[in-house]
């Protein structure tokens, strides 16, 4: 996953609901010095009995200007390996800006 | 025959073969037949051994169906190390009544050890058992408290042979092998209804999703888990992070960068699943069971003197009344003998 252009993730879940699997997993999968590079992580859990939906916004920024683009995604729905694809394709899309901008 | 009991290795048989020559430089002749004859009876000996083969091993042969007492038959193969994680795992699960479960994401080596340093660190802090009324001083679990990371499908697995297997139902079938590799744990995990919200199994198991570590303690104590919820996930007013003047270490980078990956995600009491709400609440209930024991039988034993109070309270009404009504009625009788006994006062 690229996580070069992730500002800021915020989740919220009850851990003790199976729908919360893939938000832990992307939590999971950020890198062990994601919050060294500047990434904003707050994670809120919900009491065991709160029926919510897990809630997971990544914001971007490209060249460390805030690019703005906000992304809500259904973990429930898309599973670990769609909020990746989500996040990739936005990330890929930053990434060819990036390499516009420096060459 | 001698020869052969007294010597067990083939050097042995060479001392001997000296000896026997030793003693043929003396008489030439016969004693090369000694000699011969040794080595005969000894080929004899080893000849007579393996004629009588057949029958002394048919004594010693085992049965077709025989099981080494160390290796009873299991479902899978017990020396991979998932069979023996699964046991290790069970043998937690049994022996801890009080354990946290921790979400870690990415930590590195070093984050895990100033984590760890810190736990440890506040663990100690934490005051030695006092002695019982009757003298014994419950042991110090200190030491006892791991922080360790998880192989989460092989702990839910380990779960579910904690849960659903009865060990010894199983003791008294006719094949009587009942530990937690054996076919009848493994069919037991197989048809149990591991769905069922009421089991504690299906309450907990979507934690053990994802990299997570347990922290476990061998007793209930509220003082260690304060204690350990104070380093690993502290909140403002119940459990505050120890200051920096306390504690600098806990402010280092390592340390600070592993606590902020670290996420409480629920717990496991007595065997019931717990949130993180749930674990803090235990955190603070003050002296343990044995604090919960001494409030309720105060609970109770108050509750008994409000009732004797409330019972008592009618009666003492009534006879205050009626106490109140018949000195009225006294005065009321024989006003003269007041009026008189205040007139030579006035």
């Amino acid at each position: 996953m690229i996580t070069r252009f992730i500002t800021e993730v915020k989740t919220k879940f009850n851990p003790f609901s199976a729908s919360a699997r893939s938000t832990r997993l992307f939590l999971s999968s950020l890198p062990a010095n994601a919050r060294n590079q500047g990434m904003k992580i707050d994670t809120k859990l919900l009491p065991r009995t709160s029926a919510d939906p897990a809630v997971l916004q990544v914001k971007f920024s490209v060249l460390l200007i805030e690019d703005g683009k906000e992304m809500n995604l259904d973990g429930a729905k898309l599973g670990i390996k769609g909020i990746i694809e989500e996040v990739d394709r936005h990330s890929r899309f930053l990434q060819k800006q990036a390499d516009l901008n420096d060459g | 025959m001698s020869a052969r009991l007294n010597c067990s290795s083939a050097r042995c048989v060479g001392r001997v073969i000296k000896s026997q020559t030793t003693n043929s430089l003396s008489r030439a002749a016969p004693a090369a037949v000694t000699l011969h004859q040794t080595s005969i009876s000894s080929t004899r000996h080893y000849a007579v051994a393996s004629r009588a083969a057949p029958l002394a091993l048919g004594k010693l042969q085992l049965p077709e169906d025989y099981v080494p007492p160390t290796k009873p038959p299991t479902a899978r193969r017990p020396e991979t190390r998932k069979s023996q994680m699964i046991r290790a795992y069970t043998a937690l699960l049994r022996s801890t009544p009080l354990m946290l479960f921790f979400q870690h994401n990415n930590l590195t080596a070093v984050e895990w050890a100033a984590v760890r340093r810190e736990l440890r660190r506040a663990l100690s802090e934490v005051p030695p058992p006092v002695a019982g009324p009757d003298g014994s001083v419950p042991v110090d679990i200190t030491d006892s408290i791991h922080f360790q990371v998880l192989r989460t499908r092989m702990f839910d697995v380990a779960f579910k042979v904690v849960e659903f297997f009865d060990a010894e139902e199983a003791a008294k079938q006719s094949n009587g092998y009942a530990h937690d590799l054996s076919k009848s744990a493994y069919e037991a995990i197989q048809a149990a209804d591991t769905t069922n919200p009421n089991t504690a199994y299906a309450q907990i198991s979507p934690l053990f999703n994802g990299p997570v570590a347990a922290l476990t303690f061998p007793t209930v104590s509220p003082a260690h888990l304060a204690a350990a919820l104070k380093i690993l996930s502290p909140s403002a007013p119940d459990y505050p992070a120890p200051t920096r003047r306390k504690n600098p270490g806990y402010y280092e980078l390592a340390a600070q960068s592993g606590l902020q990956k670290l996420l409480l995600v629920g717990g496991r009491v007595e065997g019931k699943a717990f949130d993180y709400q749930g674990v803090r609440w235990v955190g603070g209930i003050e002296g343990g069971l044995d604090g919960l024991r001494s409030q309720l039988v105060y609970m109770l034993q108050s509750a008994g003197l409000g009732v004797t109070t409330a019972l008592e309270g009618h009666s003492k009404g009534l006879w205050l009344a009626l106490e109140s009504r018949r000195s009225v009625l006294d005065e009321e009788q024989n006003p003269t003998k007041k009026e008189d006994g205040e007139a030579p006062s006035s």
